[in-house]
């Protein structure tokens, strides 16, 4: 069948390498976008795929392709994964680029802004990408370099900053899958913050029904920019015996989203000191990426800790 | 596919479980292998009734029905090649029990094989199969595939590990096959037979697997050759000694080049090396196996040798072996490694020939071949690596194909040891089973009389692979 073929001057390049992924799907694995919509059309490979498709000239660029390729949080855990060396988030870039001038006008994950902006330029300044930019008296995020760490959502003080697709990572989403957790059953039981960095060590993409009497869940909040203090303190609020915060190792968080984690956890130990509740019942952690057993081993030191505590 | 077919599938399983956008069916035309055809629709079921009344709506309306997992099949299993409804089984993704009295666990079929091991790993046991792709390989495509990997030559493939199964065969009733038992005698032994069936003959929807002990101590060695034929015999000789390793590894310079390239686990260069791993619950008898095979491996002119027992070393020795497949990309930037003629096995007397052959054959047609693999349960691996841009490369990759099948056929190896037969490799499954073909195509009749699960694999796939399906690639005339 002939499709409509768009002019891939940037994904061009690429094509060799299009070619030697070899498809073992090893991306999957922590792809946050995949674990969330469970749909192997949302995979780093998936978006490959499609790039190939458009290059190829056998896939006919669509929203629905667009929306899919601006759609990636930049952990670039697809990358580490990848044993072929395949630089998927710079193809993604290049993609985005083609999809542009080919008219397309998708929003994906990258951040919005609502006409009620106030022009506080707050997210100019907070963006560490110079994605947020002012033009002609409105704040307008460039599509091609917003990685969607949030940063501009968290800081926008009327909340006009707003992220575009958040598949589970946005504040409510966030609260909303730490309330269900705590309410499901009256047992104490803890949090536990991941940044997608963090390897956590868990099932990636089963579920144990039976699980061993874990008290607690590990909720991937993407970075730790999108964790806002109102979702640390809504944990307590639901009776959480205790939130641990995982980011990444100073200087190694490409969104300084560590940063915001530890100034935030700070925030809450001091309202916690301040009511009289024990400010130890939240900590931060900074694990090395990739070290599973570390970060397993803060968990269970922590959970021995609070649970000591009572 | 007509309209009212597709809403019929959405009241089923709900809208968001049903995807028919063009991306979404170029996605899923498409795994591991070189192959790529579109379905018609993809549907998610959530539930063994989803895949019943899914499959009872397909046999009424002869519609095709491909069960998908990881997609990491690299033969071409669920590429569908008759279109129709690619049945992705990612939602039935529940470990349901891990059963200690009675040594069994059961799952559904998208519990990703890690995810298994990673439960069972606080029980102290494991599902043994541990195929390289076990970051994504659901139980279910497994199943399909009796796959198997680095630790078969002791524990077995899926098959061995397979007690029972729950399937939903192709009118949509719902069989339970096998027992929760260690042993059964009664009756065919239908599970066994829908494991490395390719979702042919039913849908698994529930398994009932056994898992093994972990062992106290494992030693993984390494030993060096500056001929792959002298290794290959190494492989022959410590098979035939009685030995017990749990892992047994050929590695070809090809991709010792490929692993130390993306790597950087600093590998010596040589013709070929040997990992062999020995396993279990008292050291001394790890130390007898080890050194039992050391001592084989010198006589045959392997030098280097090491082995330990430390988790880092071997862990990374393991994930180097591990992740050999997609290194393999990494070996020259002009080519790319293609899943062809890829898991054959030969009997251990064989081996170094066959090691040998494939070199030959790739020199003699202008193509770079590896030769690496399960060596101790006879499995040897090849990787076809080539500039899939030229469509001369493609024919010498068919030819040294065929050459490499005949020969693996003419020493009595078998075409498939774990990655299954798809389309890619059913011209040589028809030589090598031409006189179990009519029976084959008997019990593909007897339980899938309206030929609607995974049509056209195996027995029923075209003889020519380069033009069974368009090939994934960009290929210029």
């Amino acid at each position: 069948m002939k499709t409509k073929t768009i002019e891939c001057k940037n994904l061009k390049k690429w094509e060799k390498t299009l070619a030697s992924c070899i498809r073992c799907g090893y991306c999957f694995e922590h792809c946050p976008i995949s674990k969330y919509t469970r749909w192997e059309s949302d995979t780093p490979r998936a978006k490959i795929i499609m790039a190939h498709g458009l290059v190829s000239g056998s896939l006919e660029p669509s929203d629905y392709i667009a929306e899919k390729l601006f759609s990636c949080f930049f952990c670039k855990r697809c990358e580490t994964a990848c044993s072929s060396g395949v630089s998927l988030t710079d193809i993604f870039i290049d993609a985005r680029k083609d999809l542009i001038e080919a008219g397309f006008n998708i929003t994906g994950t990258t951040t919005l802004t609502r006409p009620d902006c106030v022009l506080c330029l707050a997210c100019v300044r907070e963006c560490p990408h110079e994605a947020r930019l002012l033009v002609d008296n409105k704040i307008i995020t460039d599509p091609v370099i917003c990685q969607a760490c949030g940063r501009c959502v968290e800081v926008c003080p009327t909340g006009a900053a707003l992220n575009g697709l958040d598949f589970g990572t946005s504040k409510q989403a966030l609260q909303h899958e730490t309330m269900e957790y705590l309410q499901k059953s009256k047992k104490s039981k803890a949090i536990v913050f991941a940044c997608n960095w963090s390897y956590f060590p868990d099932l990636q993409s089963s579920i144990q029904v039976a699980a061993d009497n874990k008290t607690y869940k590990i909720i991937v909040n993407m970075c730790g920019n999108r964790l806002e203090k109102e979702t640390l303190i809504e944990a307590f609020l639901n009776n959480a015996s205790g939130v641990l915060v995982a980011c990444c190792p100073d200087g190694d968080c490409e969104h300084n989203g560590n940063e915001k984690a530890k100034s935030n956890v700070q925030y809450v130990k001091n309202l916690l000191q301040s009511i009289n509740m024990d400010p130890e019942t939240i900590h931060l952690v900074q694990i090395e990426h990739g070290d599973k057993s570390g970060f397993q081993m803060e968990i269970d030191t922590f959970m021995e800790k609070i649970s000591g505590n009572k | 596919m007509k309209k009212s077919d597709l809403e019929k599938l959405k009241s089923i399983v709900g809208e968001n479980n049903v995807k028919s956008d063009p991306a979404d069916l170029y996605i899923y035309g498409s795994d591991s292998s070189v192959h790529n055809a579109l379905p018609w629709v993809i549907v998610r079921p959530e539930n063994t009734e989803h895949v019943q009344k899914i499959v009872k709506f397909a046999n009424k309306n002869k519609i095709p029905i491909i069960p998908r997992g990881g997609g990491s099949g690299m033969c071409g299993q669920t590429v569908p090649i008759h279109g129709g409804i690619t049945l992705d089984m990612k939602l039935m993704n529940r470990i349901l029990e891990i059963n200690m009295p009675d040594v069994y666990c059961r799952v559904e079929p998208g519990v990703v094989d890690d995810d298994l091991n990673m439960a069972l790993k606080p029980h102290g046991v494991f599902f043994p199969p541990t195929p390289a792709s076990s970051r994504i390989a659901t139980i279910g495509g497994e199943i399909g595939n009796n796959a198997s990997g680095v630790r078969s030559v002791k524990y077995g493939a899926t098959r061995d590990a397979v007690l029972g199964m729950k399937v939903v065969m192709a009118n949509g009733d719902l069989v339970d096959f096998g027992a929760h038992t260690r042993v059964e005698a009664s009756g065919y032994q239908m599970h066994k037979l829908i494991v490395g069936s390719e979702g042919t003959l039913g849908i698994v929807v529930e398994a009932t697997l056994k898992f093994v002990p972990i062992p106290e101590f494992r030693c993984l060695g390494i030993a060096n050759f500056d001929s792959i034929k002298d290794a290959g015999e190494a492989v022959g000789e410590i098979m035939a000694s009685g030995a017990n390793p749990s892992m047994l590894e050929l590695v070809d310079s090809i991709a010792i080049k490929a692993v130390n390239k993306t790597m950087d686990l600093g590998l010596a260069e040589v013709d070929a090396a040997l990992l062999y791993e020995a396993d279990g619950m008292v050291v001394e008898a790890v130390d007898y196996e080890i050194n039992k095979m050391q001592k084989i491996c010198k006589k045959h002119n392997g030098k280097d040798l090491k082995a330990s027992y430390d988790p880092d070393e071997r862990a990374k020795i393991f994930m180097g072996r591990k992740k050999l497949f997609p290194a393999l990309s990494k070996y020259d930037e002009a080519l790319s490694s293609t899943s062809l003629a890829d898991d054959m096995a030969v009997p251990y007397s064989k081996m170094a020939d066959m090691a040998e052959k494939i070199h030959a054959v790739a020199k003699k047609n202008n193509i770079v071949m590896t030769a690496y693999g399960h060596c101790g349960s006879g499995c040897m691996h090849t990787k076809i690596l080539m500039d899939t841009n030229r469509k001369d490369q493609w024919a010498s990759a068919k030819k040294a194909i065929t050459e490499i099948y005949e020969y693996v056929r003419s020493v009595n190896g078998t075409t498939s040891a774990e990655h299954g037969i798809g389309l890619s490799k059913a011209e040589s499954f028809k030589i090598e089973k031409a006189n179990s073909l009519d029976t084959l195509k008997a019990i593909k009749k007897a339980l899938d009389p309206n030929n609607i699960l995974n049509p056209g694999k195996m027995m029923q796939a075209p003889e020519d692979w380069v033009t069974a399906t368009d090939l994934r690639y960009s290929v210029n005339s």
